[in-house]
């Protein structure tokens, strides 16, 4: 096992660690660096981020292609915006919140929506497909198409909650809203996911109506 | 929905969620930083290289995020302990080729060399070249090759499940620059992954089965539970001849890689 002469302590979040894994960088120590120009100290900090804004950007806009864009467009802004981030405050939330509002912005451009239907269109799945898939991948899809006929902020905060699985903290520092907020927004939006399933998604419901009898 | 209902709901949803069949995440890391990056590439003991040495990253917050079955859908290629996922096999393209689109599109300064190199003075295991050959028990080759190359400028050795030895060359001119590194991984030492390298290509060393990736592509490292993600902004020969798997990081071409991967020989 590498070890460190003077290891900084582990952040939770994670560690940077140079050819021997010693000198450990924290999350923290990276973001000063990027914020003094240096672009390698940037480049871990997306690795370790761009699978959790990818998703969530193709969570909002449902193309892999726009997702991609949207993430990378993500980090760029941030990195031209890096100087004025607190770097004792975690990376992640504030990397969700930027590709939000991007995404958010592709979504509601005609551009987008056009190109959309056209991908739509072209890459429309064979029903073999589907049938390939698992059960779970199917139900998971179901639970998609349930959320996304959602207004887009109970999307974001059902997307932030349940799909990429943040605390209630992370959420609301995504959202930038109070954590108290973010539970009543929770609840409302739970409300009405509720009873779209119970209305459209029936096999979601009929799964859930077992599960909340066995677990009671 | 009462408290309990909605909590039942809510890890309903989680548990639901969870098997979201996600596109693979693209090399996001690769695009953003093609394009800040400058699209020049320095020539070897005569201008600054642009990759900074090595950087490993533990990637805890993200491990939660990858499905385990994303660990076992791509092919790889192995060379010794390493071994490399990613894409098949692609002729390396010459940096010039690279689109004017991919050039650096933002305002914001960037220097044109990454500067995490003083953290060398941080590592521990650092020992004479004379130190470092009583300590392990594999020969430490030096290359003969270029003939004005010299012994290395930093030599490391690190417990890697099996002694891991890393030799430094830095720019005479400016210490804290590092030209080349070669690193010996010695057999029993840890599994080291590259996953989706910019370009592969196998070659020989030696008439000895090579891989060649330029970069920059980020490396896994697997030891025991612990996963390490190291980045390497730079090019790798990696061959592997007896029991011991080389590393040679360079930003040299590939020809001139091969010529010192070949120069090997015992310290004399």
């Amino acid at each position: 096992m590498f070890y460190a002469r003077n290891p900084i302590p582990f952040n939770g979040v994670f560690h940077i660690n140079d050819l021997s894994g010693e000198a450990r960088l924290d999350e923290s120590t990276l973001i000063r660096h990027a914020a003094n120009g240096d672009a390698a100290a940037w480049e871990p900090l997306v690795l370790a981020h761009q699978e959790a804004v990818f998703r969530l950007a193709y969570l909002i806009l449902g193309d892999p292609d726009d997702a991609a864009d949207a993430a990378q467009e993500a980090f760029l802004r941030a990195w031209n915006h890096i100087q004025s981030f607190d770097p004792t405050r975690p990376l992640r939330p504030w990397l969700l919140s930027i590709v939000t509002n991007l995404a958010r912005n592709r979504y509601r451009s005609a551009g987008r929506y056009l190109a959309a239907l056209t991908r739509g269109f072209r890459n429309e799945p064979a029903p073999a497909n589907i049938e390939e898939k698992s059960a779970q991948h199917l139900e998971a899809s179901e639970l998609w198409k349930a959320v996304q006929t959602l207004n887009m902020p109970d999307q974001q905060i059902v997307y932030l909650r349940y799909f990429l699985d943040l605390s209630v903290t992370e959420t609301a520092e995504v959202l930038q809203v109070a954590e108290g907020t973010v539970k009543s927004r929770l609840s409302r939006a739970l409300e009405r996911l509720r009873g779209i399933i119970q209305q459209e998604f029936p096999v979601l419901a009929e799964r859930r109506e077992g599960h909340e009898g066995r677990d009671a | 929905m009462n408290a309990l209902e909605q909590e039942l709901f809510e890890k309903r949803l989680v548990s639901i969620a969870t098997g979201l069949d996600y596109p693979r995440t693209p090399d996001i890391a690769g695009s953003v930083m093609a394009r800040l990056r400058p699209a020049t590439r320095s020539r070897f003991l005569s201008r600054r290289l642009t990759w900074s040495l090595t950087i490993i990253l533990i990637l805890f917050s993200s491990l939660m995020l990858i499905p385990p079955a994303r660990a076992a859908i791509i092919e790889f290629i192995q060379i010794g302990v390493v071994r490399i996922f990613g894409t098949e096999p692609t002729p390396p393209v010459p940096i010039e080729e690279i689109p004017s689109t991919m050039m650096p599109v933002t305002a914001t300064p960037v220097p044109t060399l990454p500067s995490l190199i003083p953290m060398l003075e941080n590592l521990a295991g650092e020992m004479t070249l004379e130190e470092a050959q009583q300590t392990v028990d594999y020969p430490i080759l030096l290359p003969s090759y270029p003939p004005d190359l010299g012994q290395p400028d930093r030599i490391f050795v690190q417990d890697a499940d099996g002694d891991m030895t890393v030799l430094v060359w830095v720019d005479p001119q400016q210490p804290d620059e590092v030209l080349m590194s070669l690193h010996f991984l010695p057999a029993g030492s840890w599994a080291i992954k590259k996953i989706e390298p910019t370009f592969i290509q196998e070659t020989t060393v030696s008439r000895q089965r090579a891989i060649w990736a330029i970069g920059p592509y980020p490396i896994r490292l697997y030891n025991g539970d612990l996963q390490f993600m190291r980045l390497i902004d730079g090019h790798v020969l990696i061959w592997a001849d007896g029991d011991i798997t080389y590393r040679l990081e360079t930003d040299l071409g590939l020809e001139e890689a091969i010529k010192i991967a070949e120069s090997l020989e015992p310290i004399r």
